[in-house]
């Protein structure tokens, strides 16, 4: 059974629809990269099967349950979990208080519990200076500070949009590294959205493609990438 | 489509419910209007200060109550009608809201909203307080023969005087209208409050717009404060109630929708007479008004959600 | 170590407020027991604050306890003290009921649906003559424990430490973190398996709770009530002014602005018989103009300023540090 499926996905907004009936689904241990022009729909992908956004139709499905209208802090709780394009800290908690919110409500677990989930989590991120405010952060630590939450929810399945961005070559380097490790360790499904085609080559296993918020194509990047459709959309948007 | 016929609907159900009112009790409606004048041409400049600003000044009602008092003090020791004190009174009011943008208001526009929220309100206290120490909480009245006049039709007869206060809301609004929509200088303003980042971009000077519009607020509200001398007496919290009615007025048009904020006042006017041609229900009259907000606030909050 | 420290000092606190009536005459406990109540209130307002939801309102619920108790006595014949409870649970079932229909608004317009509400409380109050007096209000046969200074002091204590180990709670549970991220980002929140109404919604219910159990406690020593006195609006204003002074977000910012004010005010009061009150006005301008976190985020600032790079605080004690500049 898939991890996480959809069928016939659609959302518009009054007029535009930014969605369009997408169907796919995404398997356990698998990294899949979810590529497209600006505006193709990507992040509003993520936003209706997070729960952030309700869909105007269509069916999402998480194991084979149906959570198409479940509110998002209940998909968070059953193993679906995210992190934005623009980055959200929450100002007034400590880096680690920020980790634990994910523990807490997601897992239920006691605060002595998620402090010590928390802990772990940012060690393995290498996430140091807990105590401090996120003020102080630098974009890399927020954006680690940001996956180490999702993943104190313990999630099954988790969406990261756009994590490279506003990294330097090097941070992205070892940013990759780091998804390909915590998806291989916790078996999860991964859907990378990134704007960077050398981290969509080196990191997923499948790529799908959305264009005005169609999906167009499907499978390996190498593959994908010279599909005509794909060559199309991504020019026709340069040009 | 739909929406159009929605209108119709809405606008035939009005006129029925109009028409029934007028053949049963006419000053009902009569009166509704003359209030819902009162109304809307206090709650106007407000709507332009929180489409165009985005402040919800809760100290809106306190710069009424500076400009009656202003007026009340120009006619005791002159002697003279607040019609002629209208015009000082204006400019004094203006000077006032101008140099309350620019030391508070202007400070928090980047805070969050909290702030300025909890600003206004500590604004609002500051000036009734001062007036309370000024003028203790005495209630203080001028009369005028004109305000009487009243008229007879048939067996009918009611006071007129009061719908000046409509002619001064239906002013207004064609006023501002005109201004926003045909000068330079307004549609600048309305660009500001639209998106000031971009206006600024264009060349506007948001900071300059955001004095200027605070200023013609608190101008159109002490045209009112000095009218309000004629009809009612004056104490420190005289303004303070129409604080709250005009913020649900504009909350009830829709910011940034003038012409809507009249409606809303002909609607709040008349289910209020209504109410109190009810002798046992006269002392309800105040609830409707609050009744009418938080469903207002309410359906707009459910609504914006589907949407 | 510190919290310890914190602790025997709170210990203390508490054994010379309890012992205050011992050495206190009638006068200053009159004034002690009017700054507990604003101080509970204060208090009160904050804990809901730290959802970033902001109450015009405590006046409304106050009055509405104050009521529920005053006439649950009077036409119900209950017992005084058991009537504290029963306003204390009417209020929280009326913000119970309500909650579910305005903690769907957000910003300016929960905060005027707020206001609003108290004023429809205070209109029925007013209006209901046959039942609760109208305009001219209501009067006790006795004010509770026949008016003994002492009890009445101790009974607006225990009001106090209820509400201030409820806010106690809210800082070291997890409702911290919750009601923290909802202040912050509610779209973090809830893809982090935050319920935000249901959070709202218990820090509604709570502060309207306390706010009705204090106007019970109040009308019960006062022994009457009126629509002007139960929804006074200084019972929104001085509890607002007091909080933001002393500092927001925490239980001892309120409580030490709520000392400072309350005496001021007394004092004031003397001085100024008409419009003392501007001076809560012009704090509020000032505080929000500059300084936004309030007395103890200037204390604060002033020691990391003072105590250089090692800053001080741990991760085991995240409540005292919390507050920085947005």
């Amino acid at each position: 059974m898939s991890k996480l499926s959809t069928t016939g996905l659609t959302k518009a907004f009054s007029g535009l629809v930014a969605v369009n009936d997408v169907s796919f689904a995404m398997e356990e241990g698998e990294i899949l990269g979810i590529i497209g022009p600006n505006g193709a729909g990507k992040t509003t992908f993520i936003h209706l099967v997070s729960g952030i956004l309700m869909p105007s139709s269509g069916r999402i499905e998480f194991k084979g349950r149906d959570v198409t209208y479940l509110p998002a802090h209940e998909r968070s709780r059953l193993g679906i979990a995210r992190t934005y394009q623009l980055i959200h800290p929450l100002e007034n908690l400590k880096v680690l208080e920020n980790v634990m919110v994910g523990a807490v409500f997601s897992r239920g677990k006691s605060l002595r519990e998620a402090r010590l989930s928390a802990e772990g989590i940012c060690d393995e991120l290498g996430l140091g200076g807990l105590d401090r405010d996120t003020a102080q952060l630098s974009i890399l630590e927020i954006k680690k500070m940001e996956i180490a939450r999702a993943l104190a929810n313990e999630p099954e399945v988790l969406f990261l949009d756009e994590v490279m961005a506003g990294l330097n070559s090097d941070e992205t380097k070892q940013m990759i590294e780091t998804v390909r490790r915590i998806a291989g360790e916790r078996r999860m499904a991964v859907g990378v959205v990134e704007h960077v085609m050398g981290v969509i080559r080196e990191l997923t296993q499948r790529v799908i493609v959305l264009e005005a918020g169609e999906l167009i194509a499907e499978g390996p990047y190498e593959k994908v990438s010279k599909d005509p459709r794909v060559i199309e959309a991504y020019l026709g948007g340069a040009a | 489509m739909v929406n159009k016929r929605k209108t119709t609907l809405v606008v035939a159900l009005i006129a029925a419910a109009a028409v029934i009112i007028l053949a049963w009790r006419p000053t009902v409606l009569i009166y509704g209007l003359q209030a819902a004048g009162l109304y809307a041409s206090i709650a106007v400049p407000m709507g332009l200060i929180l489409g165009i600003v985005h402040i919800v000044n809760l100290a809106h009602g306190e710069f009424l109550m500076v400009a009656a008092y202003a007026t009340y003090l120009l006619c005791k020791s002159l002697g003279i009608d607040p019609y002629l004190a209208l015009l000082p009174v204006t400019a004094v009011t203006a000077g006032l809201g101008f140099v309350v943008y620019k030391l508070t208001i202007r400070q928090t526009l980047k805070a969050p909203e909290l702030n300025q929220l909890i600003l206004t309100f500590g604004l609002g206290i500051s000036m009734t307080q001062i007036a309370n120490l000024l003028f203790t909480s005495q209630t203080r009245k001028l009369s005028f023969d004109y305000v009487s006049a009243s008229i007879d039709i048939g067996e009918l007869s009611f006071g007129v005087y009061n719908f000046v206060f409509l002619g001064a809301a239906l002013l207004m609004v064609v006023g501002l209208r005109w201004y926003l929509t045909r000068t330079t200088a307004g549609k600048a303003a309305v660009a500001v409050g639209q998106n000031p980042r971009g206006a600024a971009i264009v060349g506007i000077d948001v900071d300059r717009t955001y004095g200027f519009v605070f200023a013609m607020a608190t101008a159109l509200v002490g045209m009112m404060g000095a009218m309000l001398i004629t009809r009612s007496a004056v104490f420190p919290t005289v303004g303070s109630p129409y604080t709250m009615k005009s913020f649900c007025l504009v909350a009830m048009a829709g910011i940034g929708n003038i012409p809507g904020i009249l409606g809303a006042s002909i609607l709040l006017g008349v289910s209020e007479n209504l109410l109190k041609a009810f002798r046992g229900l006269r002392g309800w009259a105040d609830i409707v008004f609050f009744v009418l907000i938080i469903t207002v606030i309410l359906g707009r909050s459910i609504r914006g959600k589907k949407a | 170590m510190k919290i310890r420290g914190a602790y025997i000092a709170a210990a203390v606190a508490a054994a010379i407020m309890i012992a205050f009536p011992a050495f206190l005459g009638a006068y200053p406990l009159n004034v002690a027991r009017s700054v507990m109540t604003y101080m509970a209130l204060a208090v009160s307002w904050d804990m809901l604050l730290r959802s970033g939801q902001i109450s015009f309102g405590i006046a409304g619920l106050f009055g509405l306890g104050s009521y529920a108790s005053i006439l649950a006595v009077l036409r119900g014949g209950m017992d005084p003290l058991l009537s504290i409870a029963f306003a204390a649970l009417v209020a929280g079932l009326v913000a119970f009921a309500l909650g579910f229909a305005i903690l769907r608004l957000r910003a300016m317009y929960f905060s005027i649906t707020t206001l609003a509400l108290m004023e429809i409380f205070r209109i029925i109050m007013h209006n209901l003559h046959d039942f609760s007096g109208g305009p001219e209000g209501v009067v006790l046969p006795e004010v509770i424990f026949g008016g003994d200074a002492s009890a009445l002091y101790w009974l607006c204590l225990g009001g106090l430490a209820v509400t201030i180990g409820a806010s106690w709670y809210f800082e070291r549970s997890k409702l911290r973190l919750a009601l923290t991220a909802i202040r912050n980002d509610e779209t973090s929140a809830r893809s982090n398996g935050i319920d935000i109404f249901k959070y709202l919604l218990v820090a509604f219910v709570v502060t309207s709770t306390l706010q009705g159990m204090m106007g019970a406690i109040q009308v019960q020593s006062y022994g009457f009530t009126t629509p002007d006195t139960a929804f006074d609006a200084n019972f929104t204003l001085l509890p607002l002014a007091m909080a933001l002074l002393g500092g927001i977000h925490s239980t001892i910012g309120p409580m030490a602005g709520a000392v400072l004010l309350g005496i001021a005010s007394e004092w004031l009061k003397l001085k100024i018989p008409y419009g003392h009150l501007v001076v809560y006005g012009v704090i509020i301008i000032i505080v929000i103009l500059f300084m936004p976190n309030g007395l103890f985020g200037l204390a604060r600032k002033a020691i990391r300023k003072a105590g250089g790079a090692g800053s001080p605080g741990s991760a085991s004690n995240g409540s005292d540090a919390e507050e920085g500049a947005r």
